[in-house]
């Protein structure tokens, strides 16, 4: 373990970051009503010169050596459990993404939130978010990670709930966080095989940093055995399968953050939540947390596991696109969109492409969050309509928007940009990234050959082809055409305004950082771009590199490229001229896709209602049966006791009264003898002397 | 003296409330007040002075604070000498406890001011209790220890049975009954030991504990000495035997599945101070007993039941929390996750790991002042409205944003959310029962993963309570009545949550400050019942088969 208590700059400049968001949370959490603007000034420049202190250490660490600050914290003797905190490119990278997208989205939330009852509160609510997320990459341990997953999981309920009179909010948020203890309790499973065979969950002391070899990469699977000399210096094994079960589990806690299939079914309905949050929670950030962690235990998964995470992967990514394409809901269709870029993530995680997965978790963060902040910019100006005229509508329903982009031209201009980058179009940063992940699949086909990793490559490929058709689609049917609501409401003048400044310049910005050119200079390869230059996989004893080339690195963009043209072609002839038409609503194809596989009906049939169902049994069972016994112990007890009561009363006392009425009996039988007449008991005496003279008589 | 004092303080004021006059009656609550304020000040001298390096869980050396004087001395002719001594002392497992318990107490005593009926009689039951609860984590003889475990009992069964709800009677006798039933068996251990221990300076038989712990002084041939053989009761050899009697006799306490139904009613019908002191310290003195009891005296016996006592703890923790999932009046709910929470004590405990003790004894810690705080928190709605049950009542968020705050950290802090103690403490004992299985090999994996599943329902129930009872529009049963009733909090019940929150928020963030406290006598109690209770379980196999 490499223990070091010496604070440099960089790392002092992390911790000031890291605690900035959480002071904010404090201030305004404790005094935000009586601050002046509510207190939102407080998480906005906080989180500001959050974002100036990890600029300052991304400056100072990237490319450099990595740095490191412990404090012990726990010791039983057995296990030493320290906190500290852990800089290098990865976490270095994401502090800085995290802390700018957070800042643009708190400007933006000033004017998209204002007017809130609970104004302080959303802003306090989301500078913990922000510390919990700072703190999840900063941490040095699986064990401060799992406490920041946690905080982080935590904060997302919250803010999931903000709107926490609404039935469907508080329902949202709780299925959120369950699904997401789902994944922790894997997550938690995971860590406590860890430390039983390693002794520890320093990172740098498991995963090793750099070319050094840390615990795991040292761990061999011997016949049965997986085998370590663990950090206590002596010889630990446990069955082989326990090195899957522990990287499955720990992937299990990364599905549920990353909505991967099974457990994705939460992050749609998160979208009850403000769209600022959605924007940065459930599209930049916190769900690329679950990539983030996968990427930091990459060494320890098996070959068995790392297929098993791109079959996930790929399947879920198919899986969201096709739903995306069907839903009518503006946020929803962003929703699955996401989950279906993270399952591109998680692909190339699993094929080994440790450096793809991370660039496009960042290109992604950029273009997903904006496409979110143009959503809400426009359903901020519907929703001022709705209250303006007093009318009746789902203000994020697609079917009532259209031909908004005049009104709207900047929100428009920049939805375009994110669309673009999503698309993987030439000259945008998704292009770049989506198309490492996309030639890394058919590379692997090409050099292995099996049918698993062709349907991986082809469930990829689909997904990048759906891709563009449901952005676009979203495009045209909210930008082009008519505007459909003036239609339904005919009476009324409804006038839509583009947002204003505060929503405007964070849009604006982040469409800047959809262009490739922040990248890489080459504006069709990455390879040599400034990022993928300093994200280089950790050591593996699994991981078969794959290296592209040849045939594959030129067809697949150009033919990914033509197919994605030819989908906006289609998706414009079908949404924006109506001249197309693919599916009617009854189909069930379109079903299937629009009620997102039936996934959320199924899980209420096989594991909620069973559960709940259970529960109501062993509260049967517990009140009947298992009281039930305990009182009838008390019955019998008490029926024992009566017929004790009985006997004595009956038996033992009917004797001793028996025994004393039978004497008074018997006396009283006596009594009439003592006449007190003199010539009765002669002759008595004379009869009794009669008898004695017969029976000896008798008797002899 | 500073034990004998903590000890007998409230026994004094017993006595100055017993003989003030009705007019006074207002004085009552400031000065049962004062005496639990005077305790915690007392426990916090001890936890200054308290020397964390001891070790011996078994030997006087470990000891601390002790007072040991000789009480009952009698010549009983060929039977020897009869001591009984008045032997107090405290070490890592106590000492913890004893803090414990006298913040509760103080919390318990805020929420006394509740109480509107018969005062005099209350707090003279409530102080006689306040005694006895500090003897039982002091005492060192057996003899005294059963005299405090059982002086619990008597003003328990008053204060649930005078001062309680609707089925106040049957709820108190109930508890009584239960109770009094593990405790008629351990008398008669605890006089079997008697008769199979020696004092090795006088000769007497002697009641001490400490003494019990150590096979040197048992007398050859008695009933449960183990180097010149063993006694079979029923085809069990003695000693198992005793150490099953006494495990039940405490874990009825805890309380383990499936002899947990007194706690649900109990906890239902006490008014809101006792349920506070009965979920946050009686339950404790069941662990208090297995550990120091139970392993202590009979370590073969925890070696020997470890995979059933890790069984019955995996059972209590789901079983405790499907019910607590079905429960539809919140203090049943709250006291069936007691059931789910104390579950993890016995898997930490039966893990016999270092970890596994840890995690069991922070729990037991975590716990008290969690329960203490959601059973307060109940109590908030019910002195108002006089209802509890969840369907009753929603929108509570909109309605009373103060007390909201706090109802959501104690249930954020009891489904384990790390920072605070819960999390530290659940996640110990299922490290401890996971690395159990290639330590010492007593317990499987599956127990730890069935374990963490616990931890899962219990973020179903107190999730769904929030959503069900705070969140949504408001709407209550009572209707625009309740509406005015149920007032945010007032000043008293503030600063009553406020220290429990910080107290749950500083153990989850800095759980060193009781881990050291407790580590090294943990460790020689592990090392003890391991060491010493696999040699002896040996023997008695050896001897048996």
């Amino acid at each position: 373990m490499i223990e070091t208590q010496h604070i440099s700059t960089p790392l002092l400049a992390a911790i000031i970051a890291l605690l900035l968001p959480l002071l904010a949370f404090l201030i305004i959490g404790l005094f935000g009503r009586r601050l002046k603007r509510q207190g939102d000034w407080v998480a906005v420049s906080f989180t500001f010169i959050a974002f100036l202190f990890s600029a300052f250490c991304f400056s100072q660490i990237w490319q450099q050596a990595p740095q490191y600050f412990q404090l012990p914290w726990l010791n039983t003797g057995i296990i030493k459990l320290a906190i500290g905190l852990r800089l290098d490119n990865l976490s270095a990278l994401m502090i800085i993404l995290v802390t700018f997208i957070t800042s643009l989205v708190m400007v933006y939330s000033m004017e998209y939130m204002k007017g809130e009852t609970n104004y302080p509160r959303y802003f306090a609510h989301l500078s913990l978010f922000l510390f919990s997320m700072l703190g999840l990459v900063l941490a040095d341990s699986l064990l401060l990670i799992y406490i920041f997953w946690e905080l982080v999981g935590f904060s997302s309920y919250l803010l999931i709930g903000f709107w926490y009179n609404r039935d469907s909010a508080a329902r949202a948020s709780k299925k959120a966080f369950i699904v997401n203890r789902i994944g922790d309790i894997a997550f938690f499973i995971g860590i406590l095989i860890l430390l039983t065979q390693f002794g520890t969950l320093d990172l740098t002391t498991l995963f090793g940093s750099g070319n050094i070899q840390g615990l795991v990469q040292q761990s061999k699977v011997l016949g049965d055995h997986w085998m370590v000399i663990n950090s206590a210096g002596s010889i630990h094994a446990l069955n082989k399968t326990y090195l899957t079960i522990a990287g499955l589990c720990i992937f299990a806690g990364a599905a549920a953050k990353s909505a991967q299939f099974p457990l994705h079914t939460w992050l749609p309905d998160a979208m009850e939540g403000p769209t600022s949050v959605s924007s940065l929670i459930h599209a930049a950030t916190m769900v690329a947390a679950g990539v983030y962690l996968v990427a930091r235990v990459f060494p320890l998964f098996d070959s068995e596991a790392l297929s098993i995470i791109s079959v996930v992967g790929a399947f879920t990514a198919f899986m969201a696109a096709s739903i995306a394409i069907t839903q009518n809901d503006i946020k929803r269709v962003l929703a699955y969109s996401t989950i279906s870029q993270l399952g591109f993530m998680i692909t190339a995680i699993g094929l080994g492409a440790w450096s793809a997965a991370l660039f496009h978790l960042v290109t992604h963060a950029f273009f997903k969050c904006l496409l979110f902040l143009g959503a809400g910019s426009v359903i901020h100006q519907l929703h001022h309509l709705k209250h303006e005229h007093h009318l009746d509508f789902d203000h994020q329903d697609l079917r009532i928007m259209g031909g908004l982009r005049k009104k709207m031209p900047v929100t428009y201009i920049v939805l375009l940009l994110a669309a673009c980058a999503l698309s993987g179009i030439v000259f945008f940063s998704g292009f770049l990234s989506k198309d490492m992940i996309l030639m890394s699949a058919w590379m692997r086909t090409q050099t292995e050959g099996s049918g698993v990793t062709f349907l991986i490559a082809l469930a990829l490929s689909l997904a990048a082809v759906f891709t563009p058709f449901y952005i676009f689609r979203l495009i045209f049917k909210v930008f082009w055409g008519d505007f459909r609501l003036q239609k339904i409401h005919p009476a009324h003048n409804l006038i839509v305004h583009e947002s204003n400044n505060f929503m405007k310049v964070p849009m604006m910005l982040l469409a800047a950082f959809t262009i490739f050119i922040f990248y890489s200079f080459n504006p069709i390869h990455a390879a040599h771009g400034w990022i993928l230059e300093g994200l280089q996989a950790p050591l593996s004893n699994f991981n078969k590199e794959t290296v592209i080339s040849g045939f594959v690195e030129s067809a697949v963009p150009a033919i990914t490229l033509l197919l994605s043209i030819a989908a906006i072609f289609s998706a414009k002839k079908a949404y924006a001229d109506q001249k197309l038409r693919f599916l009617s609503e009854d189909n069930l194809l379109f079903q299937f896709s629009q009620r997102a596989w039936y996934f959320d009906a199924i899980y209420d049939r096989i594991i909620v209602e069973p559960t709940v169902l259970l529960s109501k049994l062993t509260g049967w069972f517990d009140k009947r049966i298992v009281d039930g016994f305990v009182n009838l112990w008390g019955n019998l007890t008490i029926s024992f006791a009566a017929f004790v009561a009985w006997i004595d009363k009956r038996i033992v006392d009917g004797f001793v009264n028996f025994t004393g009425s039978f004497s008074t009996w018997l006396g009283s039988l006596f009594r009439r003898t003592q006449t007190g007449r003199l010539q009765q008991y002669m002759a008595l005496g004379v009869l009794g002397l009669i008898l004695i003279f017969v029976l000896t008589y008798i008797l002899h | 003296m500073i034990l004998t004092v903590l000890i007998f303080l409230p026994i004094f004021f017993l006595m100055v409330i017993a003989v003030l006059p009705k007019s006074q009656t207002s004085w009552f609550k400031y000065i049962n007040l004062f005496v639990s304020a005077m305790q915690l000040g007392i426990s916090f001298i001890l936890y200054q002075n308290f020397d964390r390096s001891l070790s011996a869980s078994t030997k006087e050396a470990g000891f601390q604070f002790i007072e040991k004087h000789s009480w009952i001395g009698l010549q009983l002719g060929s039977l020897g000498k009869l001591q009984i001594d008045y032997f107090l002392g405290i070490d890592g497992i106590s000492i913890g406890l004893l803090m414990l318990s006298a913040f509760v107490m103080l919390i318990a005593s805020l929420a006394s001011w509740e109480i509107k009926t018969n005062e005099k009689g209350y707090y003279v039951l409530f102080l006689l209790l306040n005694t006895a609860i500090m003897g039982v984590f002091c005492a060192l003889d057996f003899f005294l220890f059963y005299i405090f475990y059982e002086l619990m009992l008597l003003p328990l069964y008053f204060l649930i049975g005078i001062w309680g709800g609707a089925r106040r009677e049957y709820a108190a006798i109930k508890f009584f009954l239960y109770t009094l039933f593990g405790s008629v068996f351990m008398l008669l251990v605890i006089i079997g030991l008697y008769f199979s221990v020696k004092d090795p300076l006088t000769g007497a038989h002697s009641f001490n504990m400490l003494y019990m712990m150590d096979t040197a002084n048992y007398v050859k041939g008695s009933i449960f000495d183990i180097s010149s053989g063993t006694a079979l009761l029923f085809g069990i050899p003695a000693r198992l035997l005793a150490f099953g009697v006494l495990f039940i006799a405490f874990a009825i306490k805890v309380p383990i599945v499936p002899l947990h139904t007194w706690l649900p009613d109990a906890h239902v019908e006490a008014p809101t101070p006792i349920s506070i002191i009965l979920a946050g310290v009686l339950l404790k003195v069941g662990g208090y007993g297995i550990f120091r009891v139970c392993l202590g005296i009979f370590p073969e016996g925890a070696i020997y039941f470890s995979w059933w006592l890790g069984l019955i703890g995996v059972v209590s923790i789901i079983y405790g929390a499907m019910n607590a999932l079905a429960a539809s009046d919140l203090k049943r709910l709250i006291a069936y996750s007691s059931v789910s929470h104390m579950g993890f004590v016995l898997l930490g405990i039966a893990s016999t790991t270092v970890e596994g003790a840890s995690g069991a004894m922070f729990q037991m810690i975590s716990h008290g002042v969690l329960s203490s705080m959601l059973f307060f928190l109940v109590g908030v709605i019910y002195i108002r409205v006089h209802d509890r049950e969840i369907a009753n009542f929603r929108g509570l968020l909109l309605q009373m944003p103060v007390f909201s705050v706090f109802v959501f950290i104690a249930f954020f802090a009891s489904l384990g959310l790390p920072g605070f103690s819960a999390f530290i403490a659940e996640a110990f004992s299922l490290i401890g029962a996971f690395s159990s299985a290639s330590s010492n090999q007593l317990l499987p994996h599956w127990m730890a993963v069935v374990g963490a599943v616990g931890v899962l329902l219990g973020a179903c129930y107190f999730l769904w309570t929030l959503q069900r009872m705070f969140f949504g529009a408001k709407h209550f049963r009572g209707g625009a009545d309740w509406v005015k009733q149920l007032t945010d909090l007032n000043a008293r019940e503030i600063l009553a949550l406020v220290p429990m929150a910080a107290f749950a928020l500083l153990l989850g963030i800095l759980p060193s400050l009781f881990f050291n406290l407790s580590n090294a006598t943990l460790t020689d109690v592990v090392s003890h019942t391991l060491k010493t209770g696999s040699s002896q379980l040996q023997t008695l196999t050896n001897l048996l088969f």
